[in-house]
């Protein structure tokens, strides 16, 4: 995967060209409206997904602590619903807390360096090649076997069918 | 605009009595000019009547993908209306003061003819003339690569227009400095490290120098939405502003990649000739063979690649904001796909 531009570049570079390209050409004002909410959203977005997947571990691990806590105040209480309440703490509020995700600014951060490092191999593989050193050829062929599913993933992800759209 | 429009177009048409200047509106389409679509009228003189114009203009330098001059361009155009039966727009005059359009601006004339080639694939509403469209781009294609370089470029512009080293005075030496080109430009170009397979190529084109042939005008920018069609001809191959000196083969070679991301086949008509390189081969009495055409694929897009992933690096950077140069990073991806393809990475799909 690419992580330059990252997610959060490229949706902003969509909310920018909303009000540059789009917005000023806008005549009807149910269709100034759509755009001006397609900002609001896609910047919703934005703030959303660097804290999506903590927000939803956090969250669970706290709805688990809560429900035994809330089960336990009903300690003296008998009936069907208090009854139901010590279930929900026994079986989905008794379930192990989820761990912390990766940081994703760390993980990126990782990530490109490791990019950076077989990059740069290529680099070194060509001078080797280049002065005849034949088990050169095994070490790139070894590191391009690691990329094709690197690039089959992203190709399968990223890019629409349809061309390159606005050139006829 | 109109007013400025006018005042170069009297020049132009030094008989007349007037110029009038009216309808003009963008165009969509070309990713690294801005263009417009006008109509003047002539009064008086030996061109006195309506014609059809294009505003061909120079982007914000911060936006540029390639910087080419207009005066160049108009010089081909006009060298290659001389000197050939090669389809192309008359160009009026190029103006290279910025002040007068904003930026430097060449103005031409609109050919007529459809430019939304797609409606020739795909089942699209002309698919029943595109063996005869693409046999005649064959043959205009033919014609540019066999025509004298000195005919067309008699003052050397087109040897190294980009002035990045660039020495077409060999076949070897246009290949070694092309190479050198590629490789050095490469750090600036590389908008994500995912980007190393292009580097890959870079380094691989070096070590495997294919066999020689001879050098020509390549167009530079040989591609399914940069040609206007009618009636089953070619009205017209647009675009130059990527034409230099180089081998011919590099056409070839792009056209094979943006067939791929324009969802378009080019390559495969006239199908009674057995497709594009079968019929140029033809023409030529040439042998490229399918290995070559795989080599000059990523030559040919290299010589691309770098100006535009420049572009889009300063993009990433965010040195400007051009929407397009976003979006391009994503529709320009399948090239990758091609690239790690015809470089034999174990395990990709047939």
């Amino acid at each position: 995967m690419i992580t330059s531009p990252s997610i959060d570049d490229m949706l902003e570079g969509v909310v920018i060209a909303l009000e540059a390209d789009i917005l000023p050409n806008l005549e009807n004002p149910k269709a100034q409206a759509s755009a001006q909410m397609m900002q609001s959203l896609l910047q919703g977005v934005r703030q959303l997904l660097p804290v999506y997947e903590s927000s939803l571990v956090t969250e669970h691990n706290s709805m688990n602590e809560a429900l035994r806590n809330a089960a336990a105040a009903l300690e003296s209480i008998e009936g069907p619903a208090a009854d139901r309440i010590r279930e929900r703490a026994a079986t989905l509020g008794a379930a192990e807390d989820l761990p912390a995700p990766a940081d994703p600014a760390a993980t990126v951060a990782a990530h490109r360096a490791r990019t950076e490092a077989v990059r740069d191999s290529l680099y070194d593989l060509d001078e080797l090649q280049r002065d005849g050193v034949a088990a050169a050829d095994e070490s790139l062929t070894l590191l391009r076997a690691m990329l094709t599913p690197v690039y089959l993933n992203y190709m399968g992800t990223f890019p629409m069918q349809g061309g390159m759209l606005g050139r006829g | 605009m109109n007013e400025q429009l006018a005042a170069a177009l009297s020049s132009v048409f030094a008989d007349a009595d007037g110029v009038e200047v009216h309808g003009l509106e963008p165009l969509p389409g070309g990713f690294s000019r801005e263009t417009f679509r006008f109509d003047a009228t002539i009064s008086g003189g030996s061109n006195a009547g309506a014609l059809p114009m294009i505003l061909r203009k120079d982007p914000p330098p911060a936006v540029a993908i390639l910087d080419t001059s207009r005066q160049v361009e108009h010089d081909l155009l006009e060298a290659l209306r001389a000197n050939t039966n090669i389809p192309v727009s008359r160009s009026y005059c190029a103006e290279m003061n910025p002040d007068v359009f904003g930026e430097r601006a060449m103005i031409i004339e609109r050919m007529p003819g459809n430019g939304q080639t797609s409606d020739l694939f795909n089942d699209g509403p002309d698919s029943d003339q595109v063996d005869d469209v693409v046999r005649h781009l064959c043959e205009v294609m033919v014609e540019l690569h066999e025509t004298p370089v000195s005919s067309i470029d008699p003052n050397g512009a087109l040897a190294d227009p980009r002035g990045v080293g660039i020495d077409p005075s060999s076949w070897d030496s246009y290949m070694d400095t092309t190479y050198e080109y590629y490789i050095g430009a490469y750090p600036d170009m590389e908008f994500d490290p995912l980007l190393l397979t292009v580097l890959d190529a870079f380094l691989w084109l070096r070590r495997n120098k294919p066999r020689p042939a001879p050098l020509g005008v390549v167009h530079g920018d040989f591609n399914p939405a940069n040609f206007l069609y009618a009636d089953g001809k070619v009205t017209a191959l647009i675009d130059w502003e990527n034409t230099r000196i180089g081998d011919p083969r590099e056409d070839l070679g792009w056209m094979v990649l943006m067939d791929v991301l324009s969802n378009t086949q080019v390559m495969s008509h006239p199908v009674d000739e057995g497709g594009f390189l079968a019929y140029y081969n033809k023409l030529r009495g040439l042998d490229i063979t399918p290995e070559e055409l795989g080599y000059f694929t990523l030559f040919g897009t290299a010589n691309i690649a770098v100006p535009v992933n420049t572009a889009l690096a300063r993009r990433t950077r965010k040195e400007q904001m051009e929407f397009l140069h976003l979006y391009m990073i994503q529709s320009s991806a399948p090239a990758l796909m091609s690239f790690i393809s015809l470089l034999g990475y174990p395990g990709v799909p047939a």
